[in-house]
Order: structure tokens, then sequence, then C-alpha cells
């Protein structure tokens, strides 16, 4: 168990001129369990890999521990991996997948088979022990790699998207498990998801990348509730964040024909006339006979039983801008209709139209 | 299907209800598998089923293919030595060829994977699967004709010796028949008497062309009057072209022999010093006395007929000459079908090997070759079948002198059969033999794709 330290790590492809990862710092706690999370080509799979040493590092350190292992073999690391196809050896049984690391360090064939039946009860996969893994399900082989990372007892646990060759159903499943499983071996877990469901679900803490820059790093509820800046705030959250601009006006912001109030301080270090505002759809109060804020036409309301999510447009500035509310399952407007949006007080989320960057710094519930 | 009550299911189950009930069902299907097999059976027939059946009924029959002899061909093949020497030839070919392929198409296939200019190289080892055999089979021999003026490994080799063994190379040369010098047995010129030191001794020798003298030679000059401690003198071609000129004497343009060397020999044999001659032929040779007298020789390297490369096409050789042009032109092919299972390969599978704690070499042991197997099984037993078959690069390399000893089963037919031998009937007892030895390989063959397919 260890500690992993990226200092400034860089990542540039040769005949590229931006880098895959760029200047990556991150620090992650002993036994945690941290995701790294982004849209595609976004650098979090590369920052992986160079933590695994499959991938060179063009400038800087990456640390596991106090070792320096920048330009160490990916043998030398003490780390397992699961990889998004599993990487099983078709050649090879269940056990000896699992066994393999185990016998290239020389461990005893006892030993060995004793450690691989230990991690197999874990799993539930004693009975698949000497099948290959051809004749698995997909739930089995991802056990299997999760398997033959827990029988190296490694320093590092490195999951690179395992479940995302999962159906959806055992994808929910297999996240509980992982993560219990992760936190009862105490194992520092560096995860990569492009899903920000999964990343909210299982982190201790999540870091958001986007090309190759890390832009924000800190809990789940940290990351929802105080995003650092818009693409953040866009990308945390289902449904997405509301973001559209807003005028300056005196004490506050233009809120359609209301006037959301904001900090001084924050007013004054916006560059420009306008903001960028962002309010999460469960935080706009949506109203079928006031006439205060935002007049919205409805599109559509997407009905999840006990909550709705309705989707409609309005024009802002001219520009034709959606917005996305929830709204009681039982009783919401319809498409068609036209209502007035509010958001709620304290829950507005202000970043500068120019830089992206956030406002005001923490949202007073 | 309409008709519930026929098990046997067909194409056209509403029409064959039809028919009555009489008409044998089991024939007609005959006849359609028949029809549909015929342009497939027809090939097949005419092309490999009765040139088989041919082969064996003609193997029972003499050379003029009129009177049956039944087994008799078999009998004068397992009697012949030249058969023995094609089969001995063959399984060499069988166990060096494929092997050797296989592992340098591996080799090849698996570094290609990590260099830059992968394509160029491929295209490099491949090239030769483009040229005919026979204009490889004509290009190896050429390259290795035993003369170093005309086959190219010979003249590098050559170049190769005389760069680490350099001296004049002057063979054949000996005294003039009226010379007081003494030849030893080894070759070695001497002064037939001790020499004083501070004395000349002079070299005069024939025996040589003026032609072949190194083109640094000059016109002899005498010696200079050695100092006390010294013995002098000159080694020349003691003839004068065209003739003229008095033996034994220099002058009249009698040419210097530069670079013989000269020793001055104690009378224990042992050598106490030496000097090499001038481009005219002088030589001055310090002696470590100053006094006695001592015996002067050209020792027998200066006559040595030289380093003349090695014999490759000569009976020792000439197989490993053959199964090297092969190699060259297979090794390709084995690069190419192993290269194409490797890109088929999972990369992360390898990544996952690294990251579990292998080494390159276990990586490539446990996971790459295990993976692999399936494609150099197939590339490894078409070379065997192929091998078996040889025929065109052992008939075109081997001059014809070292042929008996390069032969193997194919060209032992053909030879038999027409190149000489006119006997179709031995021809066709040596085809049989061949086809026995290369089913055993294509039935592992045929297995191992049926064995895939139901995988």
């Amino acid at each position: 168990m260890a500690t992993v330290t990226f200092e400034k790590a860089t990542r540039l492809y040769p005949g590229s001129t931006r880098p895959a990862v760029d200047a990556l710092d991150l620090d992650v706690e002993d036994g945690e369990f941290l995701v790294l999370v982004g849209p595609s080509g976004c650098g979090k799979s590369t920052s992986l890999r160079m933590l695994a040493g499959l991938e060179e590092v063009t400038e800087g350190r990456i640390l596991i521990g106090d070792r320096d292992v920048t330009d160490m073999p990916p043998k030398d690391r003490d780390i397992a991996m699961v990889f998004q196809n599993y990487a099983l050896y078709p050649h090879m049984t269940v056990a000896e997948n699992m066994g393999f690391a185990l016998k290239i360090a020389g461990v005893n064939k006892d030993e060995r088979a004793a450690r691989v039946l230990e991690a197999a009860k874990l799993l539930d996969l004693e009975p698949y022990l000497a099948r290959k893994p051809k004749a698995l399900s997909g739930g089995q082989r991802q056990r299997v790699a999760m398997g033959r990372a827990i029988v190296r007892s490694p320093q590092v646990f490195l999951m690179d998207e395992p479940l995302s060759n999962l159906d959806a159903k055992l994808r929910v499943q297999t996240r509980t498990q992982i993560s219990s499983l992760t936190r009862r071996l105490g194992v520092t877990t560096v995860y990569v998801t492009h899903d920000q469901v999964e990343a909210l679900t299982m982190g201790d803490r999540i870091a958001v990348l986007k090309d190759g820059v890390l832009q924000q790093v800190g809990t789940p509820r940290d990351l929802y509730a105080n995003p650092e800046n818009v693409f953040v705030a866009g990308f945390i959250g289902s449904p997405a964040m509301n973001l559209f601009h807003a005028d300056k006006a005196d004490g506050g912001i233009r809120f359609g024909n209301t006037i959301i109030p904001l900090e001084r301080a924050a007013l004054d270090a916006a560059s420009g006339t306008a903001v960028t505002v962002g309010v999460r759809p469960e935080d706009v109060i949506v109203s079928t006979t006031g006439t205060e804020g935002l007049p919205v036409e409805v599109d559509l309301v997407e009905e999840l039983g006990a909550d709705g999510y309705l989707y409609g447009h309005t024009e802002i500035n001219g520009q034709r801008t959606d917005i996305v509310a929830r709204v009681d399952g039982r009783s919401h407007p319809n498409a068609g209709d036209r209502v007035h949006l509010t958001p709620k007080l304290g829950h507005v989320h202000a970043f500068d139209t120019e830089s992206g960057l956030r406002l005001v710094h923490a949202i007073v519930d | 299907m309409s008709t519930s009550h026929t098990v046997r299911v067909t194409p056209r189950g509403g029409e064959s209800a039809k028919r009555p009930p009489h008409h044998a069902p089991g024939r007609r299907r005959l006849i359609t598998a028949l029809i549909f097999m015929a342009p497939a059976l027809v090939l097949l027939g005419v092309l490999v089923a009765y040139p088989v059946v041919y082969s064996l009924w003609r193997s029972m029959f003499d050379a003029s293919g009129v009177n049956f002899i039944g087994g008799q061909n078999y009998v004068t093949m397992f009697t012949d030595p030249a058969t023995f020497i094609s089969i001995r030839n063959n399984i060499i070919w069988v166990i060096v060829a494929p092997v050797t392929c296989t592992v340098l198409g591996l080799i090849f296939a698996v570094l290609m994977n990590r260099i830059k200019w992968a394509t160029a190289f491929k295209l490099i080892v491949f090239m030769p699967m483009a040229i005919s055999m026979v204009a490889s089979g004509v290009i190896f021999r050429t390259l290795f004709q035993e003369d170093p003026n005309l086959g190219a490994v010979n003249a590098g080799l050559v170049a190769v010796h005389d760069a680490f063994s350099p001296g004049a190379s002057y063979p054949g040369a000996r005294p003039g028949s009226d010379s007081t010098l003494t030849v030893a047995s080894d070759g070695e010129i001497q002064s037939q008497a001790t020499v004083a030191v501070g004395s000349v001794q002079n070299f005069p020798l024939v025996g040589l062309q003026t032609s072949t003298l190194p083109g640094t030679a000059k016109p002899a000059v005498a010696a200079e009057t050695p100092a006390a401690n010294q013995i002098t003198g000159t080694v020349w071609l003691d003839f004068v072209p065209g003739g003229g000129g008095t033996p034994g004497t220099i002058g009249d343009g009698k040419m210097g022999l530069p670079g013989v060397t000269v020793e001055v020999v104690d009378t224990h044999g042992a050598v106490v010093a030496s000097a090499v001659a001038a481009d005219d032929g002088t030589y001055t040779i310090n002696s470590p006395t100053s006094s006695g007298s001592y015996i002067v020789t050209l020792p027998a390297s200066n006559f040595s007929q030289g380093y003349s490369g090695i014999s490759w096409l000569g009976p020792t050789l000439v197989t490993a000459v053959i199964i090297l042009s092969y190699v060259w032109i297979w090794a390709g092919f084995s690069m190419v079908m192993i290269a194409s299972g490797l890109s088929a390969m999972d990369i992360s599978l390898q990544e996952a090997a690294r990251v579990d704690g292998a080494n390159e070499w276990q990586v490539f042991r446990r996971i790459t070759a295990p993976l692999l197997m399936p494609v150099l099984i197939v590339v490894f037993i078409t070379l065997i079948i192929n091998v078996l078959k040889i025929f065109d690069l052992v008939y075109v390399i081997p001059p014809g002198s070292s042929l008996p000893d390069a032969t193997v089963i194919a060209v032992q037919l053909w030879t038999v059969s027409f190149g000489g031998g006119n006997d179709q009937g031995l021809g066709s007892a040596l085809a049989i033999l061949l086809l026995v030895l290369v089913l055993p390989f294509m039935i592992i063959n045929v297995r191992r794709f049926k064995m895939e397919r139901e995988q």
C-alpha cells in the first residue's frame, strides 16, 4: 500500500504538438479510491498507463510511495492493472490467469494455489478455476480480471474502464462490488472512467480531466456542489447543469425579468458585462402560474416515476437556450405549456464568461 | 415445410410432397448433390485422382510401359544408392529448412513490431518471394561460384582474407636450372651454403610471368655493398620477355620482386633476422652479430598458392548453399504469416503480462509464443510439405559434378524419368514414394483446419 504522486507528469506523443497529458499534478492518498474521469481523449487512460509504465513520461515524475518510478519498467512497479477488455490470457485457465504474476515472481506452487483460491472465494470464482476465459460470461471474465489484480496484493490497483464492457444491470452491481472490495482490501486504487455516475458513486475523490489538463480534484460532493469551472459544472451531474449567459445587473444578474442577487465581490471579479450562470435541474423552481423569472416553453417531460425532467427552451439575448428542470413525477406541466423558472437562491453557480472560472466560491445552503 | 410426415428436409419441400411415394427420395438427393459437386469433382479427378492412380499403375511397368513387372521398380528404387542419397538429403532438408525459416520469420516478425521503417524492412525480406525459384537458383549459383573472379561470396572471402594476411605471393617461382640456390621440400628457397655476414646473397628466380608481377615492381638493381653487420642482395625475376640477357645477372630490364620476405637462419634453424624486398628487389638485413655466417632463405609463404575461397558448390557444402537459398526465399513467407498473426493479437495481453511482472523474454515465452502457436504450426507444416517437394533450386544450383550429392527425391524422379534415365516406371515409383512421405503432413494439416473450425 502506498501513495501515488504525479509531479508535472507530461506525455507528448511524437509528431503531436499538444500533450495528451499536460503537467499533471495529483496526489493519491494511501488506500484512497481515486477516479480519473473526463470525456474521451481527455488523457485519463494515458495518465493511468503512465502510472503503469506502459506509456512513456515525457516530462515530470511519477512516484509510488517514495519510489520514483518514472523510468521504471512496468514489471518493477508492483502494481496490478485491470484492463478495459480484461486482457485475460486466452491459453490459460482462470487459475493460471490469476496465478500468473505469482508464478513469474517465483512463488511456490502451494502458496500460489492457496492465494488464488482465496481470491477466487472472494469473487465467487471457485467453480470456474479450471475453465478457460472463453468459456466464461462477461461478468465472470471481469471478476477474473479483478482476481488477477487482487492475488498480487500490489501496492496500487489500476483500473481502466473495467465496467464498460458489461451490460447496464451488471455494471451497477459490479460497481458496488468493486468499491466495497477495494475498501476492504485497503489498497490504493486509481480508477479510470468516462462515466460521471460511476465516478460519483465509487470515488473517494474524483479528478476531472479535459484535453490533458486537470480541471478539479475533490470529493464527489465537492465537485457536485462547487465545480471550479464551467467544464466541471457541465460534466458532473446528470442531467447536466443548465448553463447560460446572463447580463450583470445592479446587485446581481438578470434572470428573465428578475434579478438574482450575487455577491458584489463576485460581480466585480467578472470580466465583461455578462457572466455564465449555472443552475442544476433540481435547483430550478417551476411555476405554471407565476410571471417571475425566465419564461420557458416546455418541449418534453421525461417521466422517471417519482421524478420527471422538464426539457424546455427560452430565448436569452436573442439566442435559443435549452433548459432542464426537475419536476414532480405526479404533477407537472405538459409539453407545449409556458412556464416561468426561477433558481433556488443560494444554489446558483456563477462563472466568468471569458475564463470559465467560478466566481462565487462556496454556495451557502 | 409443408409435409409433416417426412423427416427429410429439402429446399423445395412443397414440390417433393407432390411426388409419388414409390420414387426413391435418396437417389434424387444424390443426383442433386452430384450435380452441385460435379465441377469440383471433375477438376479434382482430372488434376489429382487420375494422375495419382496412373502413377501408381505406371510404377508397375518397365521403362517401355508395355511389360508389367509388379513391384520390381520399387525393388530397383530401394537398391539404388542414389535413392538413399536423395532420401537422406530430403531428411536434411526437412530437419533444417522449415525450422530455420520459421525461427527467422518469427524473429523478423517480432522485432519488426518494434522498429521504425518496419514496412520497408518487411518488403525487403518478402521480396525474394516475388522472384521465380529458377531465377533465385541462378542468383545463388552465381554468388557461390568457386572462382573468386566469378563468385561474389568467394571474392569477398578472399578480399577479407588478404586484408588480414597481406604480402606478395609468387606461386610457382623457383630458382633457375643453373642456379646455386636449393629448394627445400616445403617450397622454401635457400642459399646453398651459409653466407658470411657482410656479404651479398642474390636470388634470381624464374617460373613467373612478367604480367603477374605487382604493379609496383621496378627493374632490379644490384644491392648496395653491405656494411660489416649486414647481408644484402636482390630478389629478381631472372627472365627477359622476348629473350636476351644473361641468366644470373641483373640488368636488361629484369624486374625486382617486391614484397618477398627474406630471412636469415642460424645453424639451428632459428630465424635471427628478416627483411622484405623493396620495389627494385633489393633487401638489407641487419645481422644481430657482426661476424659468423647464416643461411639466407626465402620462406615458402612467398610462394604459396594464396587463399582462393571455399568450394561452396562442391559435394560437401552444396546442400547447405541450396538450403540457404531456400531460406532466403521462404523466410519472407513465414515472416509475413507470423506478422499477421502478431498484428491480430491483442496488445493488451502483452501489457498485462508486463504489469504482472514479466520481463520481455517471459512475455514472449509465456504469452506471445503460445498465442502464436497455431500460426507457427501452420507455417511449419506448410514449409515441410513444400520442402519435401523441393525441385527447382536443387535442379538449378549445383554444377553437374555435385548434383549427385545434392539430389532430392523430386530431382531424382525427374532425372530417372526424363533426364537421361527415360524410365518413367521407376520415376513413377519415386513419385509414389514422395506422395507417401508428404501424406502424413497433409493429414495433420487438414486435421488442424478441422479442429480450428470446431473451436
